[in-house]
């Protein structure tokens, strides 16, 4: 049905051309599903915008065939290719988050693309219409009459989802259509993505850079590289015999529960931690949080209940913090670093109560406790080179003014992280990549030397193959510079690997809490179960989740999760957590 | 909870007028100039000498505008009369009510201003629009600069570039005032058109000079726009390029440009000071002027209250219209 031939995308740069996507074939029938899988810069979106003739200027196809059916793409004129979006061909863009036009209400944003395609119909026609889009993506009728700003992450992407299929394309193409959800959200938009794909009985192109979610998804699989298709063929094939290295690197790239760490095993023993005096280093004693709530207004939104837990700190842990998005994780992060005071209890680091701290214990606190976040591209001044932004903390703190030591020390610190100083000296943070920023954040966190460090979704925005990368920096950390670190995240498979002790939260209780092997190895709670079911597994014959539907599994457990009690795994030495029964 | 967020808005806009009323009664009164002096001197100086009792009409009139009072009563009478919308007399065209000359002046500014100032935003935004949408059309692309020049230049200069040219040169236009000193003003066409042809001229040098800003705003929000996911979004679902322009990029554009013509209005009147004094133009400006000039506190007062209440009521209109053009302001009502 869709046949690219010797697709060629240049993109003129000041130095010469850069080929974007180089002799790309690919022939896909209807009702198929087939992935591209890269890292960024692979390719895989200006392959699929080459598709939709939405390349960005001054790129360009140099050379190539694209034909739907019969129809030539490239030599449609241009109200030729915008009726045939959407109407035969459509693209689901990466970051659903923005996707959406903020002042229209999503039936509007149905309606405007039948009434461009066929005309203008009774606005009841229409209505029914945008209800029956909304319904085969498993939404509630009234979301068609809110705004995107209302809904959640997922309801969004399900609503982008609603409006690209409402025309009942021949192809559909999803960019990275759930990169920025939890495990649980992500694979109800994708069993959503698929019904309404089938329903409609279109092709489906999924561009990802996770084999996980691949091998759960995709019949065929394209591996790109440097705007080249490396390896292609049945997924069941790549996953059993991958020929081409970088194939093997993606595979093996994804973290599975159980198994070898992709971590490198400890030749020493790990050095002391760095608490200073008797006091544990973080303790945690009937924290809870609650937002809103003030004079006027009705009931405030928990989103952390009492929570209670001591780390020591003598010996460097690493705790992972896990859950869906709204569990309270990142609350608790924010708590951990002092921006926010608890609605009632004390958060005490090295037996003082951070709440009440004067200006300097305050400011050595913030060097004390440093924080990596999950946006490497927000994380630092535009306009700051990066030595610049690197020595920063060293002048603010006082640790070094002397220009030459400064250079020196941050020097160290990109080298600490695997990086190059002499590579990114000088440059902008725009220039450099989403892993080298990140590692940069870390470096920047390291060279204060702290005692603590909170990990908020370090790697959720990065590749694969930069995801162990990072982590193996923050395992560095631990080991080698004995820093206990806080991790928090959605994905459990790294949690598994990294941490020493893992709390599980859900809705702001602690679900289930204990050594990573038995929580996430073998959950009892069943909201644990699910979100571990949830994981999409790198294998093309393990089921994702343990029943055929996941609409149906996941409510079930999520029923059952309600009110259940937490689940005490056992605990680790130098972590106690006190448990409400 | 909606009629709990209008109740404090509407207190909010209680205190705002109060504070600025508050300021508008002392800041005249640092000043060693006394009007009652200014008047009686003019009023000497028009009739026969020694035929005015300059020590008697002083404690007349200071007893008559309640001058006499200690300066705290004064300022609580000011309140009450401010607040109940009694502006008192003039002094210096005493027995003139302040209300009744600000009510001769006001339709002047108001319908010469707000009708520029409405065409410049107008014109403004959708030429900045335009240039970013239609990259293809070479005359847009030349306009830009243009209005960046004229945006650089103050208005009451265009009007006196303006006056030169069309009015004293070329003649195609009266050189100021807002009507004939011929005409008789009535409701009919005569006046109209002749009140409408006064106006061309101050109105096109605000215009002019204005169009600028907004078209260089608009162009900013286009470029932005334009670089938003839901933009991207908007072209693969293949809609048609009229709606991608005005339901989703202009519509989304135009939200800041909106709170700037709120902000813009209600500073209008002191706008147009200049460019009344420039054209003669019979409105709020030459009135206030004036009445710096003689330190005439009640039309000062009077003045300054209706600007106070302008600002606030086009901010308070502002606020209760905005959550319809954006509804992620209505998160209040929820």
């Amino acid at each position: 049905m869709l046949t690219i031939k010797d697709l060629c995308v240049d993109f003129p740069v000041i130095a010469g051309v850069v080929h974007a996507v180089a002799d790309v074939d690919i022939s896909l029938k209807a009702g198929k599903r087939v992935g591209f899988v890269g890292e960024s810069g692979s390719g895989k979106t200006t392959t699929a915008l080459a598709v939709m003739r939405m390349i960005k200027k001054p790129g360009h196809v140099s050379k190539g065939e694209i034909r739907l059916g019969d129809t030539d793409i490239l030599s449609l004129s241009p109200e030729e290719m915008r009726q045939t979006r959407l109407c035969w061909i459509s693209y689901i863009p990466q970051g659903a988050m923005n996707s959406l036009n903020p002042v229209m209400r999503i039936e509007q944003q149905i309606w405007d693309g039948i009434v461009d395609h066929e005309g203008t119909f009774p606005i009841r026609e229409l209505r029914r219409r945008s209800d029956d889009a909304i319904a085969g993506v498993g939404l509630p009728a009234r979301v068609g009459r809110m705004f995107p700003h209302e809904l959640s992450g997922g309801m969004k992407q399900r609503a982008c989802i609603a409006i690209a299929t409402a025309l009942k394309p021949e192809l559909i193409i999803a960019d990275e259509p759930t990169s920025a959800l939890d495990v649980i959200t992500q694979r109800q938009v994708m069993e959503t993505l698929e019904k309404a794909q089938e329903a409609i009985g279109s092709a489906l192109i999924l561009i990802g850079h996770d084999m996980g979610l691949m091998a759960q998804c995709v019949d065929k699989l394209m591996v790109m590289k440097d705007g080249r298709i490396v390896e292609r063929g049945a997924i069941r094939d790549i996953f059993t015999k991958p020929e081409h290295p970088y194939t093997r690197q993606l595979i093996s790239s994804v973290p599975s529960i159980g198994g070898e760490s992709f971590l490198p095993k400890l030749s020493a023993e790990p050095v002391a931690g760095r608490r200073s005096g008797d006091a544990p280093l973080l303790e945690f004693d009937g924290v809870s949080k609650v937002y809103g709530g003030g004079f006027l207004s009705k009931k405030g939104n928990t989103a952390l209940y009492p929570l209670s837990f001591a780390l020591d700190g003598r010996k460097p842990k690493i705790i992972s913090i896990v859950g869906q998005s709204g569990s309270g994780k990142s609350t608790l992060g924010g708590l951990m670093l002092g921006f926010s005071r608890p609605t009632t209890g004390e958060v005490m680091f090295e037996g003082r109560n951070i709440a009440t701290l004067g200006r300097a214990a305050t400011k050595s606190l913030r060097k004390d406790i440093q924080a990596v976040f999950q946006d490497p591209y927000g994380a630092f001044n535009p306009y700051y080179r990066v030595e610049r932004a690197l020595s920063l903390p060293l002048k603010r703190f006082g640790i070094s003014s002397d220009a030459a030591d400064v250079r020196t020390r941050c020097a160290e610190a990109c080298r600490g992280v695997g990086l190059d100083p002499s590579k990114i000296f000088g440059r902008f943070p725009h220039e450099l990549s989403g892993g080298q920023r990140q590692r940069l954040m870390v470096a920047r966190a390291l060279m204060l030397s702290p005692k603590l460090l909170i990990a908020d979704e370090p790697v959720s925005m990065v590749d694969a193959s930069l995801r162990a990368s990072i982590l193996k920096n923050l395992y560095d950390l631990k080991d080698k510079h004995g820093i206990s670190i806080v991790y928090i995240t959605h994905d459990l498979a790294t949690a598994y690997h990294v941490s020493d002790y893992v709390i599980v939260l859900h809705e702001g209780h602690v679900a289930e809490a204990g050594p990573p092997k038995d929580v996430i190895g073998n959950p009892q709670h069943p909201y644990t179960r699910l979100l571990v079911n949830s994981i999409p597994w790198p294998d093309v014959d393990r089921q994702w989740g343990t029943s055929a539907s996941a609409k149906e599994e996941i409510e079930a457990l999520m029923k059952e999760a309600k009110g259940h009690p937490p689940v005490d795994r056992g605990s680790v030495p130098g972590f106690e957590l006190a448990m409400a029964s | 909870m909606y009629l709990i967020y209008l109740t404090k808005r509407l207190i909010m806009l209680f205190l705002v007028v109060v504070t600025a009323a508050t300021l508008n009664f002392f800041i005249p009164r640092l000043s060693d100039k006394n009007p009652v002096l200014e008047k009686i001197t003019e009023m000497s100086e028009s009739s026969a000498p020694g035929s005015v009792n300059m020590q008697e009409l002083l404690v007349i009139f200071n007893e008559r505008f309640g001058l006499d009072k200690p300066l705290m009563q004064q300022y609580f009478d000011y309140l009450g009369d401010m607040l109940t919308l009694d502006l008192n007399y003039s002094i210096t065209s005493y027995p003139t009510r302040v209300a009744d000359m600000i009510l001769g002046a006001l339709p002047w500014t108001l319908g010469l201003m707000v009708t520029a100032t409405l065409i410049a935003f107008l014109l403004g935004s959708v030429l900045g629009a335009l240039t970013v949408w239609r990259k293809d059309m070479r005359l847009l692309q030349f306009f830009v600069p243009v209005v960046m020049v004229f945006s650089a230049i103050p208005f009451y200069l265009i009007g006196l570039i303006l006056i030169y040219f069309l009015a004293y040169k070329g003649g195609y236009f009266p050189i100021g005032g807002g009507y004939s000193l011929t005409a008789f003003p009535a409701w009919d066409w005569d006046f109209i058109s002749d009140v409408l042809y006064h106006s061309i001229l101050p109105g096109a040098s605000i215009v002019v000079a204005s169009i600028g800003i907004w078209a260089l705003g608009m162009r900013g929000m286009m470029v932005t726009v334009q670089g938003e996911d839901y933009m991207n979004f908007a072209e693969a679902k293949g809609l048609k390029n009229r709606r991608m322009f005005l339901r989703y990029a202009v519509r989304n554009a135009i939200l800041p440009q909106v709170t700037q013509l709120a902000l813009f209005m209600g500073q209008l009147v002191t706008g147009a000071i200049l460019v009344e004094i420039v054209f003669g133009y019979p409105g709020m400006g030459s009135l206030l002027l004036q009445a710096v000039d003689y330190l005439d506190y009640y039309t000062i007062y009077g003045i300054v209250f209706v600007l106070i209440l302008a600002v606030a009521l086009s901010m308070l209109i502002l606020d209760l219209f905005y959550p319809l053009l954006d509804p992620r302001t209505r998160s209040h009502r929820a």
